[in-house]
């Protein structure tokens, strides 16, 4: 299966998360959001990166494409299937929704898109806003490896981002399919100096950064990122030696 | 626009330190220097115009002596009683975490003045909370964290224990270029010798078997070995990789010191220690780290007249060395 040969080619160029992404676009049909898949269920077991013991992490992530305000609905919903998935990120078409996704949405990536000249210039107080609420910005280049057009959109799309952020809050990911698509974890942080950010901030794009944004995701599922909540599992109930409640001990005073 | 450009001009940081004295000068500090740079896995030497190895240096090169690889060894057993006792408090004892990345997860370093050394990432520094300070190379994220403790270990035959020799490579290299140097000049004369730093990027083209003449289809380098330089018929470059003691790469080196005690045609032998890329320290105990490449290593130059020169090197996430 393909998808397994990815994992085993991400384990050996030694990542050691990776994140499944899967993409709702609203500007087709109304879609529905489906129930993350559980990284078991994909694998039966996951690969080994060579030179450590530990398998290599599967976290889930799901990316919308925004084009009109009202697609931002479905991440206020509190039934829906968002909660579960471990990253939300997304991908805004105009530079109304940049405003708001920096400032009002609670989402952990934005996406920024590098196969198109930029529909928007970046200003700096959205981009400042994000940075304080912990979002951080994307960057892909899987698609400067497929073609050269797109390679001079990354760049300069890029080059604009990392001018008005100055470096800080970015990451650089694969949105590869193949495994032929991905390249090492150096490799990448040198690719990050083409995009002008500095050699610690290039390390920090693949390591650090990624790291944070994980954590950024697992505190929307707790209160305020400090108390978490799990569902005990009930014990059976035993039909005899159950204490009755009135022998339960008295409580210091 | 132009400051992306301006950073993709300059090379990452690195440090190299070169230094020169004589062998036998009683402030000499080669045996301190050798000694203070505790974890080592590569050691070679180079001899020009030398086809076959003499005696006692190959008695020496062959008794590097053995090292140990346990594994699962929970670090707790390395702060039991009986270790101290049995093996830190008789003697030296080195020990480094096999198989960790220093940038990634946590690694430990057993130093021979008894101190060990973590290198924790900041999960496993809150959960246990150990006392220790931000690592000087996590950027204005801290990352990493280095704390001290003091040693304890016990035998480890109820883990998995192997033993194992270093490997040791011989090779005999025709037709090499060799620089010109003159023990004197550490910076070079313009034609008369050659810099320090250009041994030390030459020994590298060697080490790594690049062709130094710059051929027009050579598509791998275009370096050529500096000028001036002479053309020799063969030189003998010896590999060693293994968990090597300092104490053995002392003997080695006075051994290549003793080469030149009968007349022989080489003007000069190198020796070159390189330290392992995720060791938590390079010399004493300076901070090492890996950027995008976990170099620390070091390089003798002995000449004729027992001179030496010494350079040291070191890559982006480093203290500088002694």
């Amino acid at each position: 299966m393909s998808q397994s040969s990815l994992y085993n080619q991400n384990a050996k160029l030694g990542y050691s998360t990776v994140a499944i992404n899967h993409v709702i676009d609203f500007k087709e049909k109304k879609q529905e959001i489906p129930k993350p898949i559980s990284p078991s269920e994909l694998l039966p077991s996951l690969p080994i990166i060579p030179g450590k013991l530990k398998p290599i992490k599967i976290v889930t992530r799901l990316t919308l494409v925004v084009s009109d305000p009202s697609h931002c609905n479905v991440l206020r919903a509190t039934s829906s299937n968002i909660r579960l998935y471990d990253i939300i990120a997304v991908f805004p078409k105009t530079e109304k929704l940049f405003h708001v996704a920096c400032t009002n949405l609670d989402v952990d990536l934005i996406c920024i898109s590098v196969t198109e000249k930029l529909p928007f210039y970046f200003r700096r107080p959205p981009v400042n806003m994000a940075i304080d609420r912990g979002i951080y910005f994307e960057v892909l280049y899987t698609p400067a490896i497929k073609d050269s057009t797109m390679r001079r959109y990354t760049i300069s799309n890029a080059l604009s981002l990392v001018q008005i952020c100055k470096g800080k809050n970015v990451i650089i990911s694969s949105a590869a399919e193949r495994p032929l698509e991905l390249r090492g974890p150096y490799d990448v942080a040198n690719l990050g100096l083409l995009f002008g950010l500095s050699e610690s901030d290039a390390k920090a794009a693949v390591s650090t950064n990624c790291r944070a944004i994980l954590l950024h995701g697992e505190t929307r599922k707790t209160a305020c990122g400090v108390v978490y909540t799990m569902k005990k599992p009930q014990p059976v109930e035993e039909e005899e030696e159950t204490l009755p409640a009135c022998k339960r001990a008295k409580t210091q005073v | 626009m132009s400051a992306p450009l301006r950073r993709l001009r300059e090379t990452p940081r690195h440090l190299l330190v070169c230094e020169r004295s004589h062998v036998r000068h009683e402030r000499s500090r080669h045996a301190a220097r050798v000694r203070g740079h505790a974890y080592n896995c590569r050691v070679s030497f180079l001899i020009p115009e030398c086809g076959v190895l003499p005696e006692p240096l190959k008695s020496v090169t062959t008794d590097m002596g053995e090292y140990y690889l346990v594994k699962n060894l929970p670090l707790h057993e390395l702060v039991a009683q009986e270790f101290i006792s049995a093996f830190v408090k008789t003697g030296s004892c080195y020990a480094l975490t096999y198989n960790t990345r220093i940038d990634q997860d946590n690694t430990a370093a057993l130093l021979p003045t008894g101190k060990l050394i973590l290198s924790v990432d900041k999960d496993t520094y809150e959960e246990l909370g150990l006392q220790g300070r931000p690592s000087r190379y996590s950027g204005k994220k801290v990352m990493r964290y280095s704390a001290d403790g003091s040693t304890l270990m016990s035998y480890f035959s109820k883990h998995q224990i192997q033993a194992h020799q270093p490997k040791i490579t011989f090779s005999t290299l025709r037709n090499l270029q060799c620089p010109v140097l003159c023990s004197n000049e550490l910076q070079g004369k313009p034609e008369e010798s050659c810099s320090a730093q250009e041994l030390f990027e030459w020994l590298g083209a060697v080490f790594s078997n690049v062709e130094l003449d710059n051929k027009s289809f050579s598509f791998v380098s275009t370096y050529c070995c500096p000028e001036p330089s002479t053309m020799m018929d063969q030189a003998y470059l010896c590999t060693i990789t293994g968990f090597i003691l300092p104490e053995k790469i002392i003997q080695l080196l006075d051994q290549l010191c003793a080469y030149f005690d009968e007349p022989k045609l080489a003007q000069w032998v190198t020796l070159t220690v390189h330290g392992f890329a995720d060791s938590p320290v390079s010399w004493r105990e300076n901070e090492h780290g890996f950027q995008k490449g976990g170099e620390n290593l070091y390089n003798f130059v002995v000449f004729r007249s027992l001179d030496y020169w010494l350079q040291m090197a070191v890559g982006a996430n480093d203290d500088c060395p002694p």
